[in-house]
């Protein structure tokens, strides 16, 4: 953990108070934020982003699984979390799992909408091969490397650079095959499809300190929160997916301040993303 | 299967003594005492070190010299097909041994009395080569943190297929069921603190794909000390020497 005296504390909380925090950022200003696609040469899709000295891999791998019986057409999509003991000591054997189960559920939330798939960022129906009985499984597995604070916020980065870098085989399926059958497939390993990721929304995490609230948090900082707002927001300003953390209670005037301003901040957030992300996509068809 | 063809080239066309591209860079994780990542063709681990530090559990701690732990984990994502292991497996926990006995065997621990130093590895990509890849990542790291060594630790494994001597085997090799020999050495000294081989060999042979290993390791020895000199460059420049 992370161990501070009275001394820093109070320099934290101070600086907070008057807009200037230890790093010489204002309360809403992000850290700069490196995206790098292409990563992972055995996935169909990953990414690595770095967020100040936060540095999470997000990788998409898709399978053909079967659809569930309920939602016939569409895809499934999971998103799993490791947190890797490389970041923190205290993440060794079984210790990163609580926050992995955390981080995963709130990545969930955010980015894939309710359980029927209504709302999620990615249009499921676009994963289907043969409705009702093949389609492709999406696997995103997120890898933190070295955490310093608001992993979820540079989580959902990677995921939607990942996801943008994704290419799903075409599958052709053999026509005349009768309804009771399993269809036959035929994996193109030459033609891939994209993802329009531009409904994929960002997530913009509040902490709270003191009498104020910050974006992007860094681990010191976080150790000071009372309370944080994760609220995923997509290009349109619409908001996708919300979660408060943390044990103290926050007035419901408060939280609303919070959603307009995280949606204001999430405007230069999907701004910078965009911008990174093709530059990566650039520097990745040069190399 | 074939695995030279007659031209003498291998799978991934390789010349049998030849090792895979090999690439290594200092400071991965920036909240780390040493960090590293290490690659070895499409193999990619990262390697991070904590400590010397205060022992966390005193019934560990040692009063002649420093306490060494080490883990190794894989990614969901670093294998071929995605796998969903529980952590600490068997393959696991036997690989995190290896990997601390190896490199206890090269700090100087008794400097470093009643401290802990942690050494975590993660698999990002596996193919083949895990076990060197780590410890020569670990090595990396350790040079990083600033820990006191008594020599640079690297590790390559060597195979036999088609009777022919393979260095640095990948997955599709390694997966093959010859002999596969893991050596780990320290290059100064000259002297083997990791032999690890399965499958059997006469022994002439095995003297022959051994001897290929110890040229690899020295080879990725040279490499990293290259890179070693190349970041106290950079940071001596940095300082303005």
């Amino acid at each position: 953990m992370v161990g501070l005296s009275v001394g820093e504390k109070h320099f934290i909380q101070g600086g907070i108070a008057q807009d200037l925090r230890s790093d010489g950022r204002k309360r809403l200003t992000y850290r700069p934020i490196s995206v790098e696609t292409g990563v992972l040469a055995q996935a169909n899709g990953s990414a690595r982003v770095k967020l100040g000295g936060t540095d999470v891999i997000a990788s998409v791998k898709a399978e053909l699984g079967r659809p569930n019986h309920l939602y016939p057409d569409k895809g499934k999509v999971s998103i799993y979390v490791d947190c890797s003991p490389t970041a923190a000591p205290m993440f060794e054997g079984r210790g990163g799992e609580e926050l992995s189960a955390e981080l995963s559920a709130a990545l969930q939330r955010c980015l894939l909408g309710g359980r029927s798939g209504a709302g999620a960022g990615i249009n499921l129906s676009a994963l289907i091969v043969v409705e009702g009985k093949m389609c492709w499984d999406l696997y995103i597995d997120g890898l933190v490397v070295s955490s310093d604070g608001n992993l979820l916020d540079a989580l959902g980065a990677a995921i939607k650079a990942a996801l943008s870098n994704t290419g799903i085989p075409k599958v052709n399926v053999a026509v005349g095959a009768s309804a009771d059958e399993e269809p036959e497939v035929d994996i193109s390993d030459e033609e891939f499809l994209q993802f329009d990721t531009s409904g994929v929304p960002v997530i913009v995490t509040l902490t709270k300190v003191g009498r104020h609230y910050i974006a992007d948090a860094t681990l010191e900082e976080e150790s000071q929160m009372s309370s944080a707002l994760s609220v995923s927001v997509d290009r349109h300003g619409h908001i996708c997916g919300m979660m408060k953390r943390g044990g103290a209670g926050l007035d419901p005037s408060v939280i609303l301040d919070m959603i307009s301003v995280s949606k204001h901040v999430s405007d230069q957030l999907i701004a910078k993303l965009d911008s990174e992300i093709s530059a990566a996509e650039v520097d990745e068809a040069e190399s | 299967m074939e695995f030279v063809s007659p031209e003498g080239l291998r799978l991934d066309g390789r010349r049998p003594m030849e090792m895979r591209q090999i690439r290594g860079e200092v400071g991965a994780v920036s909240k780390a005492d040493g960090s590293a990542i290490f690659e070895m063709g499409n193999t990619k681990v990262i390697a991070a070190v904590y400590g010397p530090r205060e022992v966390q559990n005193r019934g560990q701690q040692m009063s002649d010299q420093a306490l060494v732990r080490c883990e190794y984990s894989m990614a969901n994502f670093s294998t071929g097909d995605r796998m969903r292991k529980p952590k600490g497996d068997r393959r696991s926990i036997e690989i995190s041994l290896v990997i601390r006995q190896t490199m206890e065997a090269c700090i100087m621990t008794h400097l470093m009395p009643r401290s802990q130093i942690d050494i975590f590895v993660q698999v990002l990509q596996a193919d083949g080569g895990t076990r060197s890849a780590c410890i020569n990542a670990a090595t990396l790291a350790l040079a990083d943190a600033g820990i006191p060594m008594r020599d640079l630790v690297t590790s390559c494994s060597a195979g036999y297929l088609n009777s022919t001597p393979l260095l640095d085997l990948n997955y599709i090799e390694d997966s093959a069921g010859g002999p596969d020999v893991t050596v780990g050495i320290l290059s100064k000294l000259d002297k083997v603190t990791l032999l690890q081989m399965d499958a059997k060999l006469p022994m002439d042979i095995f003297e022959n794909v051994m001897q290929l290993a110890v040229e690899g390791c020295k080879a990725i020895a040279n490499y990293i000390r290259e890179v070693l000199l190349e970041n106290t460059k950079q940071l001596e420049h940095r300082r303005g020497i």
